[in-house]
Parts: structure tokens; C-alpha cells; sequence
């Protein structure tokens, strides 16, 4: 049993969400429970079409719930006004929609748009605001920078900037870094988590990204068709087997050993390797898509320099180890 | 952003403002003008005739009609985060078209005599005529979320109504059709003080729900659901867009006819001389370059020597549609919005 309890930042209760067209009522989600805590980075993570987009929709205020409630900080989020939810929610989206001609600076003064006056005059209590968001975001160098002149990853670590700007306490990502590269998408996480840990806001972040969001997320929230929504340590989901609900088909399936998703295996296996255990993963992994089930005789791996042993030969790629087994 | 551009934008504007008022069928002198008008002493009798009666307020109207396509323009390129929206793009010319049409067209038919209808009964049925038009395309924005469809179907409904003038025009007879071509050439010159005061009027209603909503304009410029998590009103917004789009852009086809390319050009120019996004900016930009495009294009229109003057639609068209692809050739334009 936890002793101490963080704060619940977000929570819903019985939430079941749906679209109305002309006659036919689409009921989406049903039922749902959740609670989003202070301080820690929750990842959303969910097949396509579960209702993620429609859930943030709902917690965002733009979808009415058609039965339960969303609270934030126990304080109903129907009911409320765009400006006081934009006071306490900000977003960040997975498209790039963006004016060429703003600079990152500008973008990042737009987050103040909910606490500044008709014109949008900036306080100095504002540019303080703006200053730290800046700088937390590490996006000080580029304020000067027009959009259209940054990179998919600058401009997206402008758009935490301006959502940060925006001072709410909850903080929502949708796929936010789907269009961007590896160093890209592992630095915005980081980034997305220093924010939870650092300044106690809650960040909720819908991925797909699973490898990225088991390396930085506290807590994960699975989304399944027909299910409630389970929310637990990432390392828990995953030695309970529950993560397998990202993957409804039988057909993959998240392997233990090597932390990652892969393909299940349907062929025996048949074949003794003598190796290193890191060496092993691969050569295994190369064996199985080439197809190759079984070896005659054992065979030896050696690192620095790569070398395989086998049938008294030598081998120094698996490529070309593969053509000799094929042929 | 480039404020100093500002003075120097209207110092231009007055230039023009009085290179309007100079060049015509008459050449008068700019500095007799400037004196005349400061204090009241002209030299000549028909000066004071000409520039009081006719060209102050033809020049005041291309200032009006500028400020108000311009600003109308940069609102519909925001509202759609569409750079080549524009004014009309909700129908409203189709739809004053219309209104002159059934009054012209069609009144003829019945033995309307076509002599009988003077600028204020065209400038009546162009205000009903967009009225009817934008209340069409208000009842379904009231039913369609989506700005993209509200875009459509304002096409659609311009397409629609166009299609009726055609027939309208198909029907009518040969002195009847003249005057509604030579209204749809546009002019800017064929009104009185009395209706000036109403055009400036107008502008100045129309402008109110944009200097109002200022800030949500620029946050707009995110898209709407960025606009709407920073707590901006996007449904009331479209709203006012539509009323005071109406107000501006129905107003002045009314008055002075349609009058192209104004509305979709200058909002681009003052992204380009301002080099910015920002509303704040961009609002005063384009009505500064608005008037003053329209000032010289009226002015164009006016060579000197000659008694008769281009049709000011003819003008700007013929000015805006290279503009316009010079700065589709220059720059990606969805990357500078």
C-alpha cells in the first residue's frame, strides 16, 4: 500500500464520451475512471481509434460529456469558461500548424493570451513568465527565428515553450512528437519530464512511442476497445502482462527479456549458440527473419573482431553466415 | 515588425491622397489643392467646384473602400487560415450582384424605367442583396462546426447566386444590361457627400468587432483549437467575422460596386513590408496600404487628358493579379502567413 498520496490533479469519474450525428448516437467511450497525479509524466498510450483524441477533447472542454464528470483540482471542468480552463489546461498538438512570419519569441508571448488584456499587452509579470519558459524549454537561442526557419523539432519544442508559457497546471500532449526524429523525440520527453518533476505540473501525454514513454514516463494510462482504463507504474503493466493490450492481435506481443515489442514467434526453435547474451539477441533475431529454424551443430560467436564459428568455418558478418546456411 | 514603416505609410497616404485629388480630366495643381483645401481661397471657381464636389469625395470613398476591403480580407485570411481568402468569399458581392441585378434587370422587365433608379436605390438592393446572401450562409454556419466547410459553402453560395445574375442578365434588355455591367466594373466616384458620410460610417461599424478581437486574431493564427485551449471564443468569433464582413465588404459593393483583388492582395503586402504576423500590426498595415493602393489605382484610372476613366474594378484587377503572382513566385505563401 502507497502511505502517501500525491495530489490528483485531473480526475474522471463514470466519463462516457460519444458523437451525435443526424439520428445515430456513436458511443465512444464508456464508463471511464481515471485520475492524473501532480508531478509525474503520464503517457496515454492506446491502439488507433480507442478514443484517446476524443478523451483530451473532453478533458480540453470541447466535447460534452454525456454522462460523468472531469474535475480539475475537484473543481467540475463543465461549466467552466474557455478562459478559466485555459488558465489551468494547455496543448500541444501533433500537427505543425504555424504562421511563417511569427518568431519563436512571439509564440511563446501567445501563451500569455488568457491572462493578458484586449490587446494582448504583455505585463512585466508576463515577460518574466515568457523569459522561464524560454529558457527551461532551451529555446533562448532561436527566440529570434522565424517558424518558417526552424527545424519540426525546434518548432515543437516552441510550442512546450508557449504551452508552458501559458502557466497552467496540467499540461496535454497529443503525439507531439510524431513527425520528428530520434533525438528529437527522446529530448522533448526529457524535457516533458523535467517540467513534471521540476516545476509539480502534471503532464499527460498521448504517444505511441512505447520504447520513449517506458524510458520516461511515471505512470502509463492503457486505453483498450471496450475496457477500462488502466493506470499503473510502466514496469508493473508490463511484468503483468496487462502492456499487451496495446497489441489486441495475437500476433505480437511485448517480449520480457529484450524490452521491447516483437513479433511472437510461432516455429521452434532449434539451435544451440554459444555467445554473449547481447551478441545472442541479434544473431537470433537475424536467424528468425531469414527464417532459418534450426542448426546442425553449435555455433560460436566471438566479439572484437566479429567473428562465427561454425562447422569449422569462419564467418564475419551474419549476412554472410545467413548465405551459407541458405545454400 | 517595423513600426517606423507607420509614419512613413502615411505620409505616403497623403501623397496619393493628393495625387488623387490632382489628376483627372483636369489637371490641377497639387499645391493650389493643398491651400485650397487648408484654407478655403481657391484661384479658380471650377477648381473648387471639381475638387469639392467631385474628387474629395471620390478620393475619400477609394480611402474608405481600401481601409475596409483590406481589413475585411486580412479577418477571412486568419478566420480560414487561408491565404487566398478573401472578402468575398462568403458570397457577399454574388450577393449585392444579385440585389443590383433583380433591381436593374429584372425591374426593367417589368417596365421599370431605368432612368428612375439613381445610386441610392442600387446601393439599397446591393445592401439587401449581401444581406440575403450572408443570411443564407449564416444559417448553415450555424450548423456546420468545421471553418473549412463555412469556406465551401460560402463558394457554393457566390457560384449559386451568380448563376442566377446569368440567367437574369440572359433576359434583359440591351440598355438595361449595360448598366449592370458598368455597376459591376465598380466605381468610386459616383457619390455624394451625403453617401460618403454613410460609407465612412460603415467602415467604422464594420471595424469595431475587429479591433475588439485583436488578440484572438492572433491567437487564431495557431488554428482553432489552439485558439480555443488559450480560451479565445472561436464560434462567437465567427460570428462577429460574418457581421462585420457583411457590414464592411457588403457596404461597400453596395455603394461603389464590386471591387476585386483589394481584399485578397494587401493583406499579403503588409505580412511582406511589416514582415509579421501580429494583428496588431497587421490591421493598421493593411489599412494603410489599402487606401493607398486604391488611391493610386483610382488615380491610374485618371489619365490625365483624357475625359474618360478606367473602371476602377478593371484597375485593380489589372494591378492585383500581377501582385498576386509575383508573390506566389517569390515566396511560398503559406509559409509566410
Amino acid at each position: 500500500m502507497r502511505k502517501h498520496q500525491p495530489h490528483i490533479a485531473l480526475e474522471g469519474k463514470g466519463l462516457t464520451l460519444g458523437y451525435r450525428r443526424k439520428n445515430s448516437r456513436k458511443e465512444v467511450l464508456r464508463n471511464l475512471d481515471f485520475q492524473l497525479f501532480q508531478g509525474e509524466l503520464t503517457c496515454l498510450l492506446g491502439p488507433n481509434g480507442v478514443g484517446k483524441s476524443t478523451l483530451i477533447k473532453a478533458i480540453l472542454g470541447h466535447v460534452k460529456p454525456w454522462a460523468g464528470e472531469i474535475r480539475i483540482d475537484e473543481e467540475l471542468i463543465q461549466g467552466q469558461k474557455p478562459e478559466q480552463l485555459a488558465k489551468r489546461i494547455s496543448v500541444v498538438l501533433t500537427d505543425p500548424v504555424f504562421p511563417g512570419n511569427m518568431t519563436v519569441g512571439q509564440l511563446v508571448a501567445l501563451g500569455r493570451t488568457p491572462h493578458t488584456g484586449w490587446l494582448g499587452k504583455l505585463t512585466s509579470m508576463d515577460c518574466e513568465i515568457v523569459e522561464k519558459a524560454l529558457s527551461d524549454t532551451k529555446t533562448n537561442a532561436i527566440r529570434d527565428e522565424r517558424l518558417s526557419e526552424i527545424s519540426d523539432g525546434q518548432r515543437q519544442k516552441a510550442m512546450v515553450a508557449r504551452a508552458l508559457a501559458q502557466d497552467g497546471q496540467l499540461i496535454i500532449l497529443d503525439e507531439p512528437t510524431a513527425h520528428l526524429d530520434l533525438e528529437n523525440r527522446l529530448e522533448i520527453m526529457h524535457l516533458l519530464r523535467d517540467i513534471a518533476c521540476r516545476q509539480g505540473k502534471s503532464v499527460l501525454v498521448v504517444t505511441h512511442d512505447l520504447d520513449i514513454a517506458l524510458e520516461t514516463a511515471d505512470r502509463f494510462w492503457l486505453m483498450g476497445r471496450d475496457r477500462a482504463l488502466i493506470s499503473g507504474l510502466p514496469e508493473d503493466l508490463i511484468l503483468s502482462g496487462q502492456i499487451d493490450l496495446l497489441l489486441p492481435t495475437e500476433k505480437y506481443g511485448f517480449n520480457l527479456d529484450r524490452g521491447k515489442v516483437e513479433q511472437k514467434s510461432t516455429a521452434t526453435k532449434n539451435w544451440t549458440i554459444e555467445a554473449d547474451p547481447s551478441l545472442r539477441l541479434w544473431v537470433e533475431k537475424a536467424l528468425e527473419k531469414a527464417g532459418i529454424a534450426h542448426l546442425t551443430q553449435t555455433a560460436h560467436i566471438k566479439r572484437e573482431p566479429f567473428a562465427i564459428f561454425y562447422k569449422e568455418m569462419e564467418f564475419n558478418s551474419l549476412a554472410d553466415f545467413i548465405d551459407f546456411l541458405k545454400n | 515588425m517595423r513600426p517606423y514603416l507607420f509614419p512613413i505609410g502615411l505620409l505616403v497616404l497623403g501623397l496619393s491622397f493628393l495625387l488623387n485629388l490632382g489628376l483627372g480630366s483636369v489637371m490641377i495643381p497639387f499645391g493650389e489643392i493643398a491651400s485650397g483645401i487648408v484654407s478655403g481661397d481657391w484661384s479658380k471657381n471650377s477648381w473648387e467646384q471639381i475638387i469639392l464636389n467631385y474628387r474629395l469625395p471620390k478620393a475619400l470613398v477609394a480611402v474608405f473602400a481600401g481601409v475596409g476591403l483590406s481589413v475585411s480580407g486580412l479577418q477571412m485570411q486568419t478566420f480560414f487560415r487561408n491565404p487566398l481568402a478573401g472578402p468575398f468569399v462568403l458570397g457577399i458581392s454574388s450577393g449585392a450582384g444579385l440585389g443590383v441585378a433583380v433591381l436593374i434587370l429584372a425591374g426593367s422587365a417589368f417596365g421599370l424605367v431605368i432612368s428612375g433608379i439613381n445610386s441610392w436605390a442600387i446601393a439599397t438592393a446591393g445592401v439587401l442583396g449581401a444581406g440575403l446572401v450572408l443570411s443564407g450562409v449564416s444559417l448553415v454556419a450555424w450548423r456546420v462546426k468545421d471553418s473549412m466547410t463555412l469556406l465551401i459553402v460560402g463558394l457554393m453560395f457566390g457560384s449559386a447566386v451568380s448563376a442566377v445574375i446569368s440567367v437574369l442578365s440572359y433576359f434583359s434588355g440591351a440598355e438595361a444590361l449595360k448598366l449592370f455591367t458598368v455597376w459591376s466594373m465598380g466605381s468610386l466616384g459616383a457619390l455624394g457627400w451625403s453617401q460618403v458620410g454613410i460609407v465612412g460610417l460603415l467602415i467604422l461599424l464594420g471595424s469595431i468587432p475587429v479591433v475588439g478581437s485583436i488578440k484572438s486574431y492572433n491567437a487564431l493564427l495557431l488554428g482553432e483549437v489552439y485558439a480555443k485551449s488559450m480560451g479565445i471564443h472561436t464560434s462567437q468569433m465567427r460570428w462577429l467575422m460574418i457581421v462585420s464582413t457583411g457590414i464592411l465588404a457588403g457596404g461597400i459593393t453596395a455603394f461603389c460596386g464590386p471591387i476585386a483583388f483589394v481584399g485578397i492582395a494587401v493583406p499579403h503586402l503588409a505580412r511582406i513590408v511589416w514582415k509579421s504576423s501580429d494583428h496588431r500590426v497587421l490591421f493598421p498595415g493593411s489599412a494603410l496600404i489599402g487606401a493607398i493602393l486604391l488611391l493610386l489605382c483610382d488615380a491610374a484610372g485618371q489619365l490625365p487628358g483624357m475625359a474618360s476613366t478606367l473602371p476602377i474594378n478593371a484597375v485593380t484587377s489589372l494591378v492585383g493579379a500581377p501582385i498576386v503572382i509575383a508573390l506566389i513566385l517569390k515566396r511560398n505563401f503559406s509559409r509566410d502567413f
